[in-house]
């Protein structure tokens, strides 16, 4: 496969970025927004997006840089949120590495479950899990001594009900 | 204090406190009265124009449960009709949107078809195809006995598309809505618009409640960013203003988006006239909300499902003449607050669950308070009050008891 005859710096560049967005899941299930965010660039993009068949047009949902995703996640105390975990599921399927071996992009499929602490009625409701949303993470990398940071990410949804909705990144 | 249940039950004097008994959101039978009473009686603006932008496009939806489906002709014409079949009562279209201009697995170009038996139908409505008519029909029926159900439908107030079940509704939609929108007429009518989001929810609770959110902003105590940005001399005198019909309209002030951190004036793209950041709300009855924040228009209709389920579309309206980069900008400006993940939009949604919670069909009536006075600014309930008086007219049952119907008989 031309995978393997690319030698060991792209086998490890595959690594690194598998190990990378496996993290970012972890820190995101763990809302550490700030370590999330320690795992990409200064030059960091964000956005959430969705493709509405009923307006037949692409719609962005949430996008900031990585400032303002920071600046999002250090307010959060000082807004009510819904306070049930979210969990996800995910998959990376393909990591295509730059041919520098510096770069790479990313595709993997997740679901998020909302672990129910609130619910509807917490008292019937906590302690099930909700589907809450369906999608891809579309990554973009930057590969430096053998670790990957994220440069973009796009967050594209296949959920769009989203319902009572969220303040946290995805 | 807290008090027992003796106390607890006992209603405030509804000419110190208005207040109204919790069953109007929680009732059954309210619920499905009010769909035959007033839903199936009103306009609703079920799409923007933009969602249908050329010939053959269409757009389904629904109203008070009747399915709708709304075409654009060869001639720009948008019109309107119930989405059923008149053979068997198939749907006819299943998808939300698309356009007939192609043909379907059952029917031909520039039609609808019904998948089912394949008739078709032209977007006048008109029946132009039984298969194997005469065969089956003889000359006891032809496509002429069989056209859709046409709704009556006008574009209007910044292009929504309005369609009513009621043939014999009184009011065209600008007489329906009167002057409640001229606040923001000019700026919604100077350029056409266009649509940059949706999304929708369904929540658990009754459509009215979240009504009544967008129509007091005594919650603003439960937005962070609303406080900051608002919370000024200006901000408590904006009027609560009540209309013909029930309409209610929140008068505009400048907000200052700069003091919720990282978040920017939205001066240099306010809507054509609109004075730089300022913001308007408009609730129509029976559950229809325009919200300008000057630069995006939001437009929200309410679909009730149940007494204890509604479902809110969300759309995010621009200038259709925007560029690429102020388009983003909007939408930008939209999402920060409105967006599924915006700053107000979760807390809204979060406060009416809750309310949803405690007035489940079946919990026992509550004495919910629309009694703020407060010279009729931002934080006086007069606009709750102005939209239960029409409610009460429309249904015919008091706030104070009303599932009591042999009390109104006996009257
Ligand atoms: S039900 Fe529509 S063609 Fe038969
Ligand atoms: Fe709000």
């Amino acid at each position: 496969m031309a995978r393997t005859s690319r030698g060991a710096n792209h086998v490890a560049a595959v690594e690194a970025v598998r190990d990378t967005v496996y993290r970012a899941c972890l820190l995101l299930d763990d809302e550490r927004w700030s370590d999330w965010l320690d795992l990409c660039d200064a030059e960091f993009y964000y956005k959430i997006t969705a493709y509405s068949p009923e307006i037949r047009r692409d719609v962005l949902y949430l996008d900031g840089d990585r400032e303002q995703v920071a600046q999002m996640c250090e307010l959060l105390p000082k807004h009510n949120t819904d306070h049930s975990p979210l969990k996800r599921h995910a998959v990376v399927y393909t990591v295509d590495v730059g041919d520098d071996d510096g770069s790479a992009k990313a595709v993997t499929s997740f679901v998020i479950y909302q672990n129910m602490l609130d619910g509807v009625n917490s008292h019937i409701d906590a302690g099930a899990n909700h589907l809450f949303a369906v999608g891809r993470y579309l990554d973009d990398f930057a590969i430096e001594d053998n670790a990957a940071r994220f440069v973009s990410r796009e967050v594209r949804l296949e959920t769009r009900r989203l319902d009572k909705g969220t303040h946290w990144p995805l | 204090m807290a008090r027992n249940a003796k106390q607890w039950n006992t209603p405030p004097d509804p000419n110190r406190i208005e207040w109204a008994d919790s069953r109007i959101y929680s009732d059954t039978e309210i619920f499905e009265e009010e769909l035959e009473k007033i839903w199936k009686k009103v306009w609703i603006p079920v799409c923007h124009e933009s969602e249908l932008p050329e010939p053959y496009d269409f757009r389904t939806v629904s109203i008070a449960r009747e399915p709708v489906i709304v075409c654009r002709d060869a001639d720009d014409r948008i019109r309107a009709f119930l989405n059923v079949c008149p053979h068997r009562a198939n749907l006819i279209e299943r998808r939300p949107s698309g356009s007939f201009k192609d043909g379907t697995p059952s029917g031909n170009p520039r039609n609808m078809t019904c998948m089912f038996h394949a008739w078709q139908f032209d977007m006048k409505g008109r029946c132009v195809h039984i298969s194997r008519g005469e065969e089956g029909y003889q000359d006891r029926l032809s496509p002429k006995d069989v056209g859709l159900r046409r709704l009556r439908c006008e574009v209007a107030f910044g292009g929504m598309v309005w369609v009513t079940l009621d043939d014999h509704i009184e009011h065209s939609v600008r007489e329906w809505v009167g002057s409640a929108l001229d606040c923001i007429l000019d700026p919604i009518e100077a350029e056409p618009l266009e649509i940059f989001h949706y999304h929708k929810a369904i929540i658990p609770s009754n459509y009215k409640l979240w009504h009544d959110t967008n129509s007091e902003f005594y919650h603003d105590f439960v937005h962070y960013h609303n406080r900051v940005t608002g919370f000024n001399d200006a901000y408590f005198a904006r009027k609560n203003m009540t209309f013909d019909n029930g309409h209610v309209v929140v008068g505009s002030f400048e907000v200052r988006y700069d003091q919720y951190e990282g978040f920017e004036s939205r001066e240099a793209l306010s809507f054509p006239t609109l004075p730089p950041n300022n913001w308007y709300m408009i609730d129509i009855f029976p559950g229809i909300n325009y919200n300008l924040r000057g630069s995006a228009l939001r437009v929200d209709l309410m679909t009730p499902l149940s007494a204890d389920e509604v479902m809110i579309e969300f759309r995010g309206l621009g200038l259709k003449k925007d560029t690429e980069e102020e388009r983003l900008t909007r939408i930008r400006h939209h999402n920060t607050i409105w967006g599924p993940m915006g700053r107000n939009l979760h807390e809204d949604l979060l406060s009416i669950t809750g309310q949803g919670v405690t007035m489940r069909p079946g919990t026992e009536p509550r004495r919910i308070l629309h009694g703020r006075h407060e010279n009729e600014t931002i934080h006086d309930e007069i606009g709750m009050r102005h939209y239960y008086d029409e409610w009460s007219r429309w249904m015919g049952r008091p706030l104070h008891n009303p599932t009591n119907r042999p009390a109104m008989a006996a009257e």
